[in-house]
């Protein structure tokens, strides 16, 4: 846009006029840092182009990513001082285990959200993340032989290109069946659970993360593995 | 952070947890002080692998349920060291 400046323009993918769930993160970079960014990131796409290795492409992402997630002396909303930790009571290979992601997997035409957010596509949901981000949590039961087809993700907190291609990139059911078949784990849990992530952070911790816990429970998990994304 | 307070629940339950997530999120992370947590090196929105890299994806799991048994204290983290990758052809 005529006048824009640079910091305005990166300001935008992040839930702005031009949003990029990938490089919505350019927005918590300092400016000098950004320019650089993108600088480099234009000699590695045409290296790419040459070489079809887009390797030092998405190092290079990360690398960003990781500046402008983690910064160094971050001050963090959510820190505690005590560290809660189960013991294993038995070998892993003789337990059930269970699978829960923050991906917005749900069985197709089903509705994953509490105050009926489904009505949005994934675009028109990143327009509209406050509601999400207000709205209490819902986990999406996802029977572990569904097909991946009949799966859908919504969830406006994060790229889900690669979750919508392949499950396994965010929500590994299929290897987690492996996982039982080779007898690493005793039995996945036949409930694989979802949710989205985006969501209000005190009513999951005061009201559903316990009752999740309970519910797991009541369902025999005796251990689980948890994908943020 | 939403896993992250999933997990704390799930552990003060008694039920023992991995997480596998990119390691891009690893600072407000550790300061929820998770029980046991496997970084990978990836991009966001992929915290397994790239699609269709099973070869990756079974090494991770593994990694991680490994990390499962293992751990002996809260805070057992682990970043592996193979880098993000387009899945072989």
């Amino acid at each position: 846009m005529p006048g824009e400046t640079f910091k305005e323009y990166v300001d935008s993918l992040s839930y702005g006029s031009r949003t990029d769930l990938l490089f919505k993160f350019l927005k918590y970079t300092p400016e000098a840092d950004a320019e650089v960014f993108v600088q480099s990131l234009l000699r590695e796409l045409g290296n790419a182009m040459d070489t079809g290795d887009v390797s030092a492409l998405s190092e290079l992402v990360y690398l960003a990513q990781l500046a402008a997630y983690s910064p160094p002396n971050e001050e963090h909303r959510w820190k505690y001082d005590d560290a809660p930790f189960a013991t294993l009571k038995k070998p892993l290979s003789e337990m059930r285990v269970g699978l829960l992601t923050s991906s917005g997997h749900h069985v197709a035409g089903t509705d994953n959200t509490t105050e009926s957010l489904a009505k949005y596509s994934q675009e028109e949901a990143t327009e509209h993340i406050s509601e999400f981000g207000r709205a209490r949590p819902m986990l999406s039961a996802i029977p572990i032989d569904t097909p991946a087809d009949k799966l859908d993700v919504l969830q406006p907190g994060y790229d889900i290109r690669a979750a919508v291609t392949d499950r396994n990139t965010v929500m590994p059911i299929d290897r987690m069946k492996e996982m039982a078949a080779d007898g690493v784990i005793g039995e996945f849990a036949e409930t694989a659970y979802s949710f989205i992530g985006v969501t209000s952070q005190l009513r999951l911790l005061r009201e559903n993360a316990p009752e999740w816990a309970k519910k797991v429970q009541e369902e025999g998990w005796e251990a689980a593995v948890l994908v943020p994304v | 952070m939403s896993v992250g307070h999933v997990s704390r629940e799930f552990e003060a339950a008694g039920i023992p947890t991995v997480i596998i997530m990119s390691n891009v999120f690893r600072g407000r992370t550790l300061a929820m002080k998770p029980a046991r947590v496997l970084f990978t090196p990836n991009i966001m929105g992929r915290p397994v692998s790239a699609p269709f890299d099973t070869e990756r994806q079974r090494h991770v799991l593994q990694e991680a349920l490994k990390l499962l048994e293992t751990a002996k204290k809260p805070e057992t983290t682990l970043l592996l060291p193979e880098p993000y990758r387009v899945a072989p052809r």
